[in-house]
Parts: C-alpha cells; structure tokens; sequence
C-alpha cells in the first residue's frame, strides 16, 4: 500500500471515549480527495513494533485540506487507539495509507438509510456531506448507550436537520428494525455501521422482509483477536514465521520483513486474501469476507484477522 | 451461429416460484401463457404475503384463462385488455410500494424487459425480478444504425422498422434497451441477404 506523512494539527475530545484528530500532510501537499465513506489505515510504531489500524474518514470529502478521524479508547485496546489516546499529540507525526472506500453510496438509490450504532457513526460523518451536497435523500437512524456517547450528535442534528434520529439506549429508546424496514420506499438502500449485533441483527431483518441483496450494505472492521500462537510456513519465500498469541498471522508475516497486500486489516475486504497450501491443523476463519464454502473448503485465508489452531501452516506466499 | 457459443449479455430466464422472504408480491403475466404460468406459481401455494396479479388477456394465443384465474387468486385479480393497460396500473403499484416488494413477471421478452425498466425506474434492478418467457421468442431488435426497436423479430434476420436496413438478429442483448442489437446484415456485400429463417417462433 502506498503511504504518506501526515502531521497531526489538532486533536479535540469528542466524549470521554472518543477523540478526533486532525491531519495535514507533512510536505504541505494538498491532500487527495475521496468519497463518503472512506477509510485509511493508520501505521504506529508503538515499541518498535509496527500497528497498522483502519479509520473512517470523516468531514468533507470534495477538497479536504485536513483528514478527520475519531477513535474510541477500545476497553481491551491491542495497542492502537490507547496509542493515539495516551501518546499522539500535536504536531505527532503518522502515517496514512491513501483513503479507500469499502462503504461507498450507491449512486442509483432513490433513498438512503443510514444506520449507525456507536462509533460505527464515522464513515456516515462523509457520507452525510456527499448526501446534502448532491441533494439526495436520506435518513439517519443513530443509536447510542448514553448521552456520554453522543459523539457528533449536535453538528449532525444542525447538518441533518429533521432527517436524523437518535436513539438513547439508557433512556430506553431502540431502533425497531423490523418497523423500520418494512416502510421504506422502493429503491431505498440501507448502510448499517456498528457493533457485530446490530450489524448481523439488520442485515438479518432486511433479508427476511425480501429487501435484495444488492441493496444492503454494511461494514464493520474487526480488531485481530488473539489466539493460540502457531507457525506459518511461507512456500514462496522460503521462511518460516512464528505467529504469537496477541499478533495477527499479517502483522507477523510484515514483522518478519515480507511483504502481504492489504487494505482494510479489518477481514472486510478480501484483499489479503492467501492461499492455503496445508496445514495440520484446522483454520480458524474470523473474517466476513470469504463465503462459508469457501471457509468450510480451507483453501483460502484472510491473515488480516484469521488464524490457525496447528502447529504449522503452509500459505503460498 | 457456432454451437457452445455464449453471449454473457443474452439473458437467461428461469420459471416463476415464490421468493419465501418478503413484504408483498407482484405478479405481471401476459396472454395464455402467461396465465397458465400464474395458475402454476398459485399451484405451489398462496403466499402468506399482501399478493397482486395484473393478468393481460392479449394477446390470447390458445385461451383465456381470466376465469379459471379469477377462481384461483380471486382477490387479488387484476385484468387488463392490452399489457399497456396493465404496466400502467404496475407503475401506479410501484410508486407506492416499500422494500422487500418482489417482482414477478410472465410473457414475451418484450413485456418481460417493458417491465423490468420500470421497475428500473423506482431504483429496482432487473437481477431481482423473478422472470419466465413464455408463449413467444419473438426478440425485440435494436437497430444500431437509425436506433429503432422493432419488435416481434420471429426470423434470423428482419427488416427494420425505422430505416429499412436488413438487419442481423445478434444474441447480444441490452438490458437498458430491453433488446437485441440488430446490424446491416449486407453492410459489406450490398444486396446479398443471406437465406431468412425462421428460429424464434
């Protein structure tokens, strides 16, 4: 992936969890413009070892002169966004792969439907601004646990006007999916960002009242889960890297100096996607891109987030 | 044409069957055929579903089935003289219809696609129309020289309707025009049209 450096100009706490930074380019470049819904991925060097997270980028897309992010201190962090919470500061130096967009708007919708749950609000904050500019129609279902929460709820509610709801979990509101399905106009599409729940729980309601695939979107980056340490063999390269328990099998693979494609880091986007050779063991699939024949066949792996629960692994690379 | 020969574009129809996840249905159906294949679809079951039936007796090749149907689906009839009459009241469905509205349709490739660029218009693609082509496989045809659709092409090669042109009936079809494209079959050799045949009865 290529990259650029960035420097960090402002940095604002958001609520108790979420802060937003603000990024210009270090040669004082302008930066490239993107579409809403984008993301880029964030590389720290945290302790000599290098993290690389993906995040939404936020405010306008047309000609950005700053990027915009908005990290939530994760409770159980693997390193990334404690570092941007506790070590970055202004004037920090970072750097950002060019934005990629695995969310975008589909041009052709009558109706979008923007549902977000949480922190999953990012990717809308860009898209928003895509949606008022082209004046197209919309809706904005926003939940949330508590006004502690309610990240960006005041500049939304002043963009979006009488297009958005909220939904304040501790004074007993939720979105009622089904009811808010089952009403929507031919030709609405509906984009649902957030917790794996409320992601798998809406794309669930909307198959079942006959909403077409092509019509429901969705995206949700894993953080790499943990697990058993295990050996990977790569054919191509001829060596062999050990993967430890809190590392991801792509984090390794790069740590040991080999170069894997990637793009989300999140197993949304299928672009890491190796080649199993054999293993002694059985793969432990942890991704939503690879389709349950292709994970039950075992021929294919997203390092990003997967692993293997073996002794060793042997992927073409 | 040379046998094993495929054309991505050439559409390929399956047989009307109840999509189990839904809001409501739709069904369009045309001529005889048409209504036998909706006598079919309620053969399987009545959907548990808010249901539509808009049934165009024309053209009536073998018989009407408009009562035999009215006993089947009685409620939920709709009947219409000619197919314009009956898109008419599909689009009026349409511009109040909510997601999760599947689409049925029954007849010739040219209401079969008259259909689908409606639907096109309220932001539903055709991948998700539920489609059957009986009674005839007349094409439409697409000149691309003058840009006239003639329709009801029953042979390999047809005149068109717009500038006269003896055209090549290709298997290349547009699903934004509903039709197959159609060249100058004597472009090169003016004057020598190959033998007419019929293969789409």
């Amino acid at each position: 992936m290529s990259t650029f450096k960035v420097v960090v100009s402002n940095i604002q706490q958001i609520t108790p969890l979420i802060k937003q930074f603000s990024f210009i380019r270090e040669d004082g470049a302008s930066l490239p413009p993107f579409s809403g819904g984008s993301h880029v991925v964030v590389a720290m060097n945290i302790n000599g070892r290098l993290h690389r997270n993906p995040y939404s980028l936020m405010g306008s897309p047309q000609a950005p002169d700053t990027y915009h992010i908005a990290v939530r201190l994760q409770e159980h962090s693997r390193g990334g966004s404690a570092y941007l919470h506790h070590e970055v500061k202004v004037g920090s130096q970072l750097e950002i792969t060019y934005p990629n967009n695995l969310f975008a708007l589909d041009k052709r919708a009558r109706k979008h439907l923007l549902v977000a749950g949480g922190i999953g609000i990012t990717p809308f904050m860009s898209q928003i601004e895509d949606l008022i500019r082209t004046k197209a129609n919309y809706e904005l279902h926003y939940a949330y646990r508590s006004q502690d929460h309610a990240a960006f709820t005041s500049t939304l509610k002043e963009k979006c006007d009488e297009r958005i709801r909220v939904y304040v979990e501790s004074e007993g509101l939720s979105i009622d999916l089904k009811a808010l399905l089952s009403k929507q106009p031919l030709g609405t599409h509906v984009y649902v960002c957030g917790p794996n729940a409320m992601v798998v729980a809406l794309i669930e309601t909307a198959r079942s009242l006959g909403w077409p695939e092509n019509h429901i979107h969705s995206e949700q980056f894993l953080a790499p889960p943990s697990g058993e340490p295990f050996k990977v063999k790569l054919a191509k390269s001829n060596i062999e890297v050990h993967v430890p328990a809190e590392m991801s099998m792509l984090e390794a693979i790069e740590a040991a100096g080999v170069d894997a494609p990637y793009s989300c880091r999140g197993g949304a986007c299928g672009r890491c996607e190796l080649e199993v050779i054999r293993t002694d063991g059985v793969l432990v699939h942890q991704d939503h891109y690879l389709s349950e024949a292709d994970k039950a066949a075992g021929k294919k792996i997203m390092p990003c987030v997967s692993r293997a629960k073996c002794h060793s692994l042997e992927i073409n690379l | 044409m040379e046998r094993g020969y495929w054309i991505r574009s050439k559409p390929v129809y399956s047989t009307l069957v109840w999509q189990q996840q839904a809001n409501a249905h739709i069904v369009l159906v045309e001529g005889s055929a048409g209504g036998l294949a909706a006598m079919k679809l309620f053969q399987q079951m009545h959907p548990e579903h808010p249901t539509k039936v808009l049934y165009a007796r024309n053209p009536v090749v073998q018989q009407d089935l408009s009562i035999p149907l009215s006993k089947v689906v009685p409620d939920a009839l709709l009947m219409f003289e000619t197919t314009e009459e009956s898109l008419v009241a599909f689009e009026a469905h349409l511009s109040s219809a909510c997601m999760g509205l599947r689409i049925y349709v029954a007849g010739s490739e040219r209401f079969i696609w008259q259909v689908a660029q409606m639907a096109d218009k309220y932001g539903i693609d055709d991948s998700d129309i539920i489609k059957e082509l009986v009674g005839t496989l007349a094409r439409p045809i697409y000149c691309v020289h003058c840009k006239t659709i003639s329709y009801e092409a029953h042979t390999n090669i047809k005149k068109c309707d717009g500038c006269g042109k003896q055209l090549f009936v290709r298997d290349h079809f547009s699903r934004r025009l509903g039709a197959y494209m159609g060249l100058m079959v004597d472009a090169e050799d003016p004057g020598q049209i190959p033998s007419i045949e019929e293969i789409y009865p």
